[in-house]
């Protein structure tokens, strides 16, 4: 492998791990807060894509990226909160709410998809990418569109660990995540930081079905895969912390781009799930996980 | 004459469909405190989580200063097992609003927040406080020394001991009209709880009014004007402090001369 191929690869895990970086955070959002696991969350990386195709592309409303992606993360918390409202909350005293939110949100995520087709159809659509060019460094370049990638991912992921470690409302979530009965009991409003958790996790979402469209085709179903991997990622990382997932999905990222360098496409899941069986016969918690799940 | 600080009147609840309590009448008045004693497991906690509002009481009334904190009336029957009854029906009440109100619940065997650190747990129990006037940090502080000692660490590494103080402490930032304390002393070693005790005193004689469950009379004593003595999901007895017995003669009024 030469330095050239080295980097290439390398600049393609980062990219991927950055993706699955950013749904796995958004997935284990509200693993840890509400405790579900929310499998309409590939659905929203989807609808996250159309809705800032729909803001940004020439064939439709023509905004510029910047305006189109803070719009479409507006719409992505409503949607997000909105879903907390319809799918969770009607069950959350019931002790079957976990396997109740398994049904509501796929079927949830049913919907949506065949929604996106209903209204965008099937003909595949792309974003506008990031930015154009090559960045050339001494004897490699790399591609604008995916350093800006990896730029304003890792700042997002920077922005929503600051959040909850620092601002008053992401202290607050932590939290309720943590004993949700002595939060009702000092008074806070526990269904309210439910809603931010959702509305935030479905951001996370958007975003990524976003920084996807920019680099693939997008289809109503291109969230399902992904979905698949970030649920690798918070299985193979363990939540023991916000930043838990994170480490795990470069780590993911950069495997997957390794092993199908070395042993191709085909056979490159193959690889990563032996990678993770063995890490869970090891590590049940996951690599960076403790045994309790909280944010 | 103003209203009772707390008027619980019939109140019947209990982990459904299982009732745990019943008839259940308390009436607490201005600058008292109120004491309950009563075995293992016959419904106490229960009692309590559902003046806090955390379980939907079933039936009777919760007044706190005059105010109701419940939806009057009997919840309605529960007949079809499969239907879900919480995406229809209202909650009976609501926790947070009763934490608004400055009724306040220090529960059993707290854990609070274990990956927060004190500090971050007592800010947010001040922010929950909303503004109403409640204990300062300054003196939460001067009441619990170990505990300020400890600000900067995680409550998962405390002992259960700061972590019944941390709790006591969040309770008290949080604006309380009401302290209400379930077991705080249970399972502590003689020292820390003789300062938890000292402490708790303390917070008494500012007039504070407090609902005290605890297993130790000579405790009560110290705290409480009247003891409720709770049997089996039902108040058995009250008396003043004044007519109370020893813990031999509380146990014997509970059980029968040969307990
Ligand atoms: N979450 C729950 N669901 C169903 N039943 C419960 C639940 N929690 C407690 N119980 C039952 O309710 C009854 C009363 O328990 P509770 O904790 O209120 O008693 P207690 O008087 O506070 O006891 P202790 O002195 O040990 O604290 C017990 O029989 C217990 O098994
Ligand atoms: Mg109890």
């Amino acid at each position: 492998m030469d330095a050239a191929t080295l980097f290439s690869v390398l600049q393609g895990g980062l990219v991927l791990g950055a993706l699955y970086a950013l749904m796995a955070t958004g997935l284990s959002l509200v693993w840890t807060t509400l405790g579900i696991f929310n499998f309409a969350h590939g659905a929203f990386i989807a609808l996250g894509a159309y809705i800032a195709w729909q803001f940004s592309s020439a064939d439709a409303w023509n905004l510029p990226l910047l305006p189109a992606i803070l719009l479409t993360s507006a719409v992505m918390f409503a949607v997000g909160a909105l879903m907390h409202f319809l799918l969770v909350k009607p069950f959350e005293r019931r002790a079957d709410v976990v396997l109740i939110s398994v049904i509501t949100t796929l079927a949830a995520s049913a919907i949506l998809e065949n929604g996106l087709l209903l209204i965008w159809g099937p003909r595949s659509k792309q974003i506008p990418p990031l930015g154009e060019g090559e960045v050339v460094l001494g004897q490699i370049s790399l591609s604008t569109s995916e350093v800006i990638l990896l730029v304003l991912v890792l700042a997002i992921l920077l922005g929503i660990g600051l959040f909850l470690r620092y601002a008053r409302p992401g202290r607050i979530m932590r939290a309720v995540s943590q004993n949700r009965e002595a939060a009702e009991l000092l008074g806070l409003n526990v269904p309210l930081y439910f809603a931010i958790a959702f509305g935030l996790s479905a951001v996370t979402a958007g975003l990524a079905g976003v920084f996807v469209g920019t680099i693939r085709f997008m289809n109503p179903a291109m969230g399902s895969e992904p979905l698949m991997k970030a649920l690798i990622v918070v299985i193979f990382g363990g939540v023991a912390r916000f930043s838990s997932p994170i480490y795990a999905a470069f780590i993911i990222g950069l495997l997957e781009a390794f092993s199908i360098y070395v042993v191709g496409l085909y056979w490159a899941p193959a690889v990563l799930f032996f990678t993770m069986i063995v890490v869970l016969l090891i590590k049940p918690e996951g690599l960076f996980g403790k045994h309790q799940r909280t944010l | 004459m103003s209203d009772p600080v707390l008027h619980v009147k019939n109140l019947s609840g209990g982990y459904d469909p299982v009732q745990i309590f019943q008839e259940i009448d308390l009436i607490l008045h201005q600058g008292e405190s109120a004491g309950i004693f009563g075995p293992n497991g016959h419904g106490k906690t229960t009692f309590l989580k559902t003046l806090s509002g955390l379980i939907d009481p079933w039936s009777g009334t919760i007044r706190f200063h005059g105010d109701l904190m419940n939806r009057e009336g009997e919840r309605g029957s529960r007949k079809w097992r499969n239907f879900n009854y919480d995406a229809v029906t209202r909650r009976r009440m609501d926790p947070k609003k009763v934490a608004w109100a400055g009724l306040i619940h220090v529960q059993q065997g707290n854990l609070m927040f274990p990956e927060l650190t004190v500090d971050e747990t007592l800010s947010i129990s001040s922010e929950a406080a909303r503004g109403r006037d409640g204990w300062t940090p300054e003196q939460v502080r001067d009441l619990f020394p170990r505990v300020a000692e400890r600000r900067g660490h995680k409550i998962r590494f405390l002992s259960g001991g700061e972590r019944q103080m941390v709790s006591v402490a969040a309770g008290l930032l949080s604006a309380p009209r009401l302290l209400i304390l379930d077991e705080p002393t249970l399972g502590l070693s003689p020292k820390i709880r003789q300062e938890l005790c000292d402490a708790i005193l303390k917070v008494r004689k500012t007039g504070m009014p407090i609902i005290l469950i605890d297993q130790d009379v000579g405790f009560l004593e110290q705290i409480i004007d009247t003891l409720y003595l709770f049997d089996h999901g039902r108040i058995s007895g009250r008396m003043t402090r004044e007519e109370m017995p020893d813990h031999d003669g509380l146990m014997a009024l509970l059980f029968g001369e040969h307990h």
